[in-house]
């Protein structure tokens, strides 16, 4: 990726929450650059730090040192040029599919016919025809992260900030997922179709079989332990259960083991 | 869990029909229509008070109290409740104002209220208010405050401005609250009217018990408790409708008192 | 927290001290109950006995139609959680009752029952158990089946059963319930009180804080002793309030 210029450019980044119980730092000296068209997920144990991540370069959190460049430009806040999917959706109960999909346009400022225009696209993209009436409390799971990802796409934005979209969901339905993101991503097209994602999840397995790199975070306070290349060639469906990608989940799994069975000794004590 | 149509019906009708059977058979056995009238003397009385008008002019007179009260109450309860959820300062504020004056409850007003209004419209009117403002408050408050971090955090990622924010996810989230609040204001602002009436009033139904009572006409009494019952029931039912129809995205309840 | 609390505080008192200011710098005395005067009606009614004992007969009231209620209610309600056919059927015709004000019923209690204070217990009966029977039906209806499910496949018969799963299952519908239904008994019998004080004039009545209210508003129009029985009032709603919640931490823990 040298010698292009990163869309997403974090410079030694730190966090720490204050508390009520004293501060924790959650973050220190994250550097990282995600450059056009790039898939980089994020793997760690639990309270490594990636969900802080995410929201810091969503602008939902400030950093407490260095800074996060999106296109250049420094983060303060949340922008719809930053699309954001959360861990359950949070999508608006009280808006069918369509209008939950047309708040970004609505929030810009579009005009009506576009709206349904933008809305209508979407809906088939993610093929969720037939369903634009519902109301998420009327949708299975994958439905719900369907109409999620319709959500943060009718902004058109040009880094899919993602947090753990996929962990709400049964395993088969998340495998049926995993090759639907990457076909709406242009898992197919050539890469300067495609836009920069950062990608947080808990599943090693997910992290290899989408990503183009995967940071590994080390906990308390997170910090990048390393980044794994996946040179897997593209495109991923075919490839689920390559001895390569097995290879790569196993190198990561290595790295994170120790630590996993820290934070769970922790949790339980 | 919806049961077909006969097993829904019939067996309230034929507990209707013991407790009906069971009245009839307990003032017959009484013979004494001061005591205990039969259902079919509180139904005659019904229909000759409807027919001569009186029971229509307290009907009227309640429902201008009840109105009146529930919407200067409910008005109130919203506005504050709004205001608070904006300024935090004025919740701090009014917050132990409203936990000294919540749990004395509207009827513990009345003895004061006509003291200060005369026995008239006003009392009941007053006390309606008083009671309806602070159960639309402590929910409208909740449900405002209880707004899911996410939705909010969504919106703003999606592009929502601040004004955005409050109307399209801050007051849709807070509604099934909101109206909630409006239905336990209402039943208390019933029961405040009956008993302002009664104690406090020249008009209305509760006016009406004791007047009829006067005259020793139990038939009359009764029918006035049986329009009672039924408007209460209306009012309730009105609404629930109001909910479903506003609130339907919201996965319904039904049963939740 | 702690700085909300101290506000809080500084509020009400700074609201107090202007209030009595206010009064005693216009003169209302006689209109407007004051702080002071508050104060002095609670010191002369303890003195003599008389807000103790009010407080004492509307309280007694409340408990003998609470536990009359809870005797008819609970049996009722858990019936009703258990055979769905009586609940189809009862449960259209509580909800209708429930419509009626308690109070609407005090001509009827007062021809049954007489003046003395058992028509007011009535109206507690009544204005207690509609809530209680509804609340144990919902409580009954709400337990888990799995749980129940578990208990027998681990070898439960039925009265460890009732004993380990259905009661404490239900006990905290059931005390909310009780907070409900108490409260609206405790609002029950003031009217009660006031109504058949009103009725009936001051001096013969039952002898309960409403009554006193009465009193004060038709014999010696002291609107410090009315401020001061509505604040009791409001202090008793708050107890109510506290006990069962307390009784509710102590009886489930793992709720609340």
């Amino acid at each position: 990726m040298e010698g292009l210029i990163p869309r997403i450019a974090i410079t030694s980044l730190g966090k720490t929450w204050q508390g009520r119980r004293g501060d924790v730092e959650a973050l220190r000296d994250i550097n990282l650059a995600i450059g056009p068209g790039e898939f980089v997920a994020v793997v760690g144990p639990s309270g490594c730090g990636k969900s802080t991540l995410l929201s810091v370069v969503a602008g939902f959190a400030t950093p407490t040192s260095g800074k996060v460049l999106v296109d250049g430009l420094s983060v303060d806040g949340p922008s719809p040029e930053r699309g954001v999917m959360f861990q359950d959706y949070a999508l608006f109960p009280w808006r069918t599919v369509a209008d939950n999909i047309g708040f970004g346009p609505l929030a810009r400022g579009v005009k009506r016919a576009e709206r349904l225009e933008i809305t209508q696209r979407l809906v088939a993209l993610v093929g969720l025809d037939g369903f634009q009436d519902r109301y998420p409390h009327e949708l299975s799971g994958g439905m719900r992260q369907r109409c999620a990802l319709a959500r943060m796409l009718a902004n058109d934005p040009a880094v899919w900030l993602m947090d753990e979209p996929l962990a709400a969901l049964d395993p088969q339905t998340r495998i049926v997922m995993q090759d639907e993101l990457l076909r709406i991503w242009g898992d197919e097209r050539p890469a300067d179709q495609r836009r920069a994602v950062l990608f947080v999840t808990h599943g090693i397995d997910e992290a290899v079989h989408l990503s183009d790199r995967v940071v590994v975070l080390a906990r308390r306070p997170g910090r990048v332990r390393a980044v794994i290349e996946v040179d897997l060639p593209r495109p991923r469906s075919a490839l689920r259960s390559s001895p390569e990608a097995a290879r790569l989940v196993a190198e990561i799994w290595a790295l994170i083991r120790d630590e996993a069975v820290d934070a769970i000794r922790e949790e339980n004590g | 869990m919806r049961a077909r149509l006969p097993q829904r019906v019939l067996p309230p009708l034929g507990f209707a029909l013991i407790v009906l059977g069971s009245w009839y058979g307990v003032a017959r056995h009484l013979a004494n229509p001061q005591l205990l009238p039969s259902p079919w003397t509180v139904g005659v009385a019904l229909v000759d008070l409807l027919g001569n008008g009186d029971m229509v002019d307290d009907i009227l007179a309640s429902l201008g109290h009840l109105g009146l009260g529930y919407g200067i109450g409910a008005g109130i309860g919203l506005i504050m409740a709004a205001l608070c959820a904006r300024f935090a300062a004025l919740e701090t504020a009014i917050d132990p104002l409203v936990e000294l004056l919540r749990p004395i409850g509207a009827i513990a007003w009345i003895p004061f209220a006509i003291l200060m209004f005369g026995v008239g419209s006003t009392v009941p009117v007053f006390l309606i208010s008083y009671g309806a403002a602070f159960p639309i408050f402590v929910a409208t408050l909740a449900g405002m405050h209880g707004v899911d971090r996410a939705l909010l955090a969504a919106g703003q990622a999606l592009g929502a401005s601040k004004r955005m924010l409050i109307t399209h996810v801050v007051f849709p989230a807070a509604l099934p609250h909101v109206l909630a609040g409006a239905r336990l204001s209402l039943g208390v602002a019933w029961a405040a009217m009956v008993a302002a009436e009664l104690t406090g009033s020249d008009s209305g139904l509760g006016w009406r018990l004791f007047w009829y009572q006067e005259f020793f006409r139990m038939d009359r009494v009764m029918a006035v408790i049986v329009v009672i019952g039924v408007l209460g029931v209306a009012a309730d039912a009105l609404l629930r409708a109001l909910r479903q129809a506003v609130v339907g995205w919201s996965p319904e309840d039904s049963n939740a008192a | 927290m702690r700085r909300d609390r101290w506000i809080a505080i500084t509020t009400v008192v700074c609201i107090v001290l202007l209030w009595q200011v206010a009064i005693s710098a216009n003169g209302l005395h006689a209109k407007v109950p004051s702080p002071l005067g508050i104060v002095a009606a609670i010191a002369a009614h303890v003195a003599d006995g008389s807000l103790p004992s009010a407080l004492r007969d509307s309280f007694l009231r409340v408990a003998k139609g609470f536990a009359i209620a809870a005797l008819i209610g609970l049996p009722v309600g858990t019936a009703m959680g258990m055979t769905p056919i009586l609940a189809r059927a009862v449960a259209p015709f509580l909800d209708a009752l429930r419509s009626i004000a308690p109070i609407a019923w005090i001509p009827i209690a007062v021809l049954w029952l007489g003046v003395r204070g058992d028509a007011a217990v009535f109206i507690v009966t009544y204005a207690a158990v509609l809530p209680l029977a509804l609340s144990a039906h919902q409580a009954v209806r709400l337990i888990d089946q799995r749980l129940l499910q578990a208990s027998h496949a681990l070898g439960a018969g039925w009265f460890l059963t009732l004993r380990a799963v259905i009661i404490p299952g239900s006990i905290p519908v059931l005390i909310t319930a009780v907070r409900v239904s108490m409260g609206f008994a405790w609002g029950a019998v003031i009217a009660a009180e006031l109504a058949v004080g009103v009725k009936i004039g001051p001096g013969q009545g039952s002898q309960g804080i409403g009554q006193m209210m009465i009193e004060t508003l038709y014999v010696r129009r002291d609107v410090d002793t009315l401020a001061m029985c509505m604040l009791c009032v409001g202090l008793v709603s708050l107890a109510i309030d506290a006990g069962a919640r307390g009784l509710g931490r102590r009886l489930a823990p793992w709720k609340v």
